[in-house]
């Protein structure tokens, strides 16, 4: 950029040649660069060619006026600003007049006066140069921002790579999500474990941009690869939590809402630290409960006192959770108020078609607001039969040439272990080793926990199944379960595991003892299945998924066996 | 109306500015002059004429040449008038002041050296 | 200046008021209220009587203050918000690492 000191090239349109010269002199002499022209049309025409820094235009000039050559040269220098100082003997205000209607910065009044012309070019060249670094600086905005884009193009390609392998597709699963949510720091993730099980996680990073995304691949790649493992969701949890205190700064966290929704329990498992209420949706009472943060966001508290509490609650077919991150709440409008909770509720208890939820809450934001707005995300899952749900198979990373297939291991889990371990996702990968069992992974997945978490809460615990009742049932249930097993200082669930060649396949025998008071085995065989009843699932569940289970020990051990065939 | 035919303070400008370019602004100065005031007799478009006179108003008093300036501003005003009755005598009058002025100019032409 | 800082006569407490909206703007300013101090206080109290608003990065800077201030160790307490601050302040579950009245 040129310095004030440095020599312009001035243009002098001037038709008085005597004018003229003395003109072109004064200005030589000051220094600067002079091309002449005597009417407009050759102003014009100079400036084209030569593109002068600055022009003195005589007013009245024949074959075209200064008035129109400023206007043309104006035009021709587009963004960048060419100070046109206009040479008048016309009467001061008439000049100053048409001189700003044409476009002109300036005029200088006839006889000449060199030092107010000295001056009226300097100060001139300074507005030239200003536009000029203005222009330059909105160009260089306007690149970085092109190579921004492009990096966050490059990020949302990596991540989506990474979110594949999730199930947001899955017909119980409704989602609302701006394409960039990414950069707004918003993840939302939801895939099946190997039960069938499915967890959903809506999350909201502090900040924007790419320092809000970086967060979410360590993330998803947490939620996706223990998910598919089998872990349970306060597993999970402490591992996210551990991951994003470790690698984000201090002031960065991620608030979070996880769910487990298990569709042959009928349950909702839930952890909410920071985000927004979720709202559980009664299908037939019509009643939503909410679930609020009871927890602080993940990558704030060390490992030592992480809190991985979920609640449990109780589900039918058809009922829905319902989760939103705070761009609806936060939505403001021109007075600048919130459209805030109350609002939200009121859209639910005006809502007739709960399929359309979300269009109301859209319209309602649309109303409040005056304009669309696509920076929040919202996701609503359904409880629905489990075979109304394809979850895929699991891949497998080696090639399946050698696989173990006569050995027994032995495991038992005491007290400090049952406290803060689920052994679940490393008993299925040890077994999933066994080539012939990974057709029936989902089935062996369900039926290890369920005889796992029978021998821990019924067993080593000692709760009553029959507490999961109803709704609040089921809350004193999990509340108890908690103290208890904070309280646990004797007891162990064994667990065997025998796998043994049969004719072309194998059978897999698996044995669960726990340390508890057993129970009246054939009585609650006995009993009736009944679908609507919230508990004694677990036994039912466990006859259906496996060829042969009994009881012995007076319902302290139960044995399982799964059987496969020749692999083609 | 001044009585000033060519200031001295100006012409001491315009050697200082123009140095030995100074006759040489005095030679231009007076072609332009004498073309201008043949148009200003043969002219019958009133727009012209006023153009003309407003042209030679703005390049006398550019040289100092106090009165010419005038007679040639009153030109310019007459000469939007609706009746150019009487105009020729103006012009005379700029003529006559012009020979003036062009003697001046031709001692001052004289009396340069560079 | 929308940040405001205030040492108790001992040095060993200090009080920072933010006026107005704490969001990502106050960032500078909240840092060096408690990081360009010659004394080193054994509390801090962060006064939102006069703040309007706060937003996420409000949230991080108040961790930072809580890390800088010694941790899991640390007094921090955050006073004076109205309804709407500390409803943030409860949704994001501070309560469990701020002293928040």
């Amino acid at each position: 950029m040129q310095s004030s000191s440095e020599p312009l090239t001035v243009l002098i349109a001037e038709d008085s040649a005597a004018d003229r010269l003395l003109l072109s002199t004064i200005v030589r002499r000051q220094g600067h660069h002079v091309l002449t022209a005597a009417d407009g049309a050759e102003a014009v025409e100079v400036y084209l060619q030569q593109r002068p820094h600055l022009v003195l235009m005589d007013a009245m000039m024949p074959v075209m006026d200064g008035f129109e050559a400023a206007q043309k040269i104006k035009q021709l220098a587009g963004d960048q600003l060419v100070p046109i100082i206009f040479l008048t003997s016309l009467t001061e205000s008439e000049a100053l007049a048409r001189c700003l209607e044409a476009g002109g910065d300036d005029f200088l009044a006839k006889p000449y006066n060199q030092v107010i012309l000295a001056a009226k070019i300097k100060a001139m060249d300074r507005l030239r140069r200003l536009q000029a670094t203005v222009v330059e600086q909105r160009d260089q905005i306007a690149r970085h921002h092109d190579y921004l884009l492009n990096e966050q193009r490059v990020a949302k390609a990596v991540f989506d790579k990474i979110a594949h392998s999730g199930c947001l597709s899955a017909p119980n699963i409704r989602y609302m999500q701006s394409p960039y949510a990414l950069f707004n720091g918003d993840l939302l993730l939801a895939a099946f474990n190997p039960a069938g099980d499915m967890h959903v996680l809506l999350g909201d990073f502090t900040g924007h941009g790419l320092p809000a995304a970086v967060g979410a691949m360590p993330l998803a790649e947490v939620f996706y690869g223990m998910t598919a493992k089998g872990y349970g969701l306060a597993q999970i949890l402490r591992e996210m939590n551990a991951k994003l205190k470790r690698i984000l700064p201090v002031d960065m966290f991620c608030c979070a809402t996880l769910l487990c929704l298990s569709f042959q329990r009928c349950t909702v498992e839930v952890w909410n630290g920071g985000m927004p209420d979720g709202y559980l949706h009664d299908s037939l009472s019509g009643v939503r409960t909410p679930l609020p943060a009871r927890h602080l966001p993940l990558g704030v508290l060390t490992p030592q006192l992480f809190d991985d509490r979920t609640e449990v609650h109780p589900m039918l077919l058809g009922d829905r959770v319902f989760l939103l991150s705070d761009g609806v709440i936060d939505t403001t409008d021109d007075s600048e108020q919130l459209f805030g909770v109350e609002r939200l509720q009121q859209v639910f208890a005006a809502n007739r078609e709960p399929d359309l939820l979300f269009e109301d809450i859209q319209q309602a934001l649309r109303d409040f607001r005056g304009e669309a707005r696509d920076d929040f995300s919202m996701v609503e899952v359904r409880l629905v039969a489990p075979t109304q749900l394809n979850p895929p198979p699991p891949v497998y990373s080696d090639s399946g040439q050698s696989s173990p297939l006569d050995w027994s291991v032995s495991f038992e889990f005491r007290a400090q272990t049952l406290k803060r371990f689920n052994p679940m996702p490393y008993l299925l990968q040890l077994l999933l080793e066994v080539h012939g069992l990974r057709a029936q992974s989902g089935a062996l997945y369900s039926v290890m926990s369920e005889l796992y978490s029978n021998a821990l809460d019924h067993g080593v615990l000692g709760l009553d199944s029959s507490l999961k009742r109803d709704a609040s049932g089921f809350s004193r249930y999990y509340r108890e379960r908690n103290l208890r097993l904070d309280e646990l200082s004797d007891g162990y669930v064994r667990v065997h595991l025998h796998v043994t060649p049969n004719n072309e396949g194998g059978r897999l025998l698996i044995e669960v003892e726990d340390s508890g008071e057993g129970f009246d085995v054939a009585r609650v065989l006995a009993q009736p299945q009944d679908s609507d009843r919230l508990s004694g699932r677990g036994v039912s569940l466990v006859r259906q998924l496996s060829q042969q289970a009994s009881w012995s020990d007076d319902g302290r051990s139960v044995r399982v066996e799964f059987f496969w065939e020749a692999l083609a | 109306m001044s009585e000033i035919h060519l200031d001295r303070d100006v012409l001491s400008t315009l050697k200082e500015v123009m140095e030995e370019g100074y006759p040489e602004l005095l030679d231009t100065f007076l072609n332009d002059s004498e073309a201008r005031l043949r148009v200003l007799h043969e002219a019958r478009d009133a727009e012209k004429l006023s153009a003309t006179a407003h042209s030679f108003k703005g390049s006398s008093s550019n040289m100092g040449a106090l009165r010419l300036a005038e007679l040639c501003g009153e030109l310019e005003q007459r000469a939007k008038q609706p009746s150019l009755g009487g105009i020729e005598k103006l012009v005379n009058e700029i003529e006559s002041e012009f020979a003036h002025v062009r003697t001046l100019c031709r001692e001052e032409r004289e009396g340069f050296h560079c | 200046m929308s940040v405001i800082t205030e040492v108790s006569d001992d040095g060993k407490k200090l009080t920072i008021s933010i006026k107005g909206r704490f969001d990502f703007g106050t960032h500078q300013e909240f840092r060096e209220s408690y990081e360009k101090l010659d004394t080193t206080p054994d509390a801090y109290i962060v006064d939102l009587k006069e703040t309007a608003y706060l937003d996420s990065s409000a949230l991080g800077m108040l961790l930072l203050l809580r890390d800088h201030a010694g941790g899991d160790r640390s007094d921090v307490r955050v006073v004076n918000g109205n309804s709407d601050v500390k409803k943030i302040l409860a949704i994001s579950n501070f309560d469990k690492l701020f002293d928040i009245s």
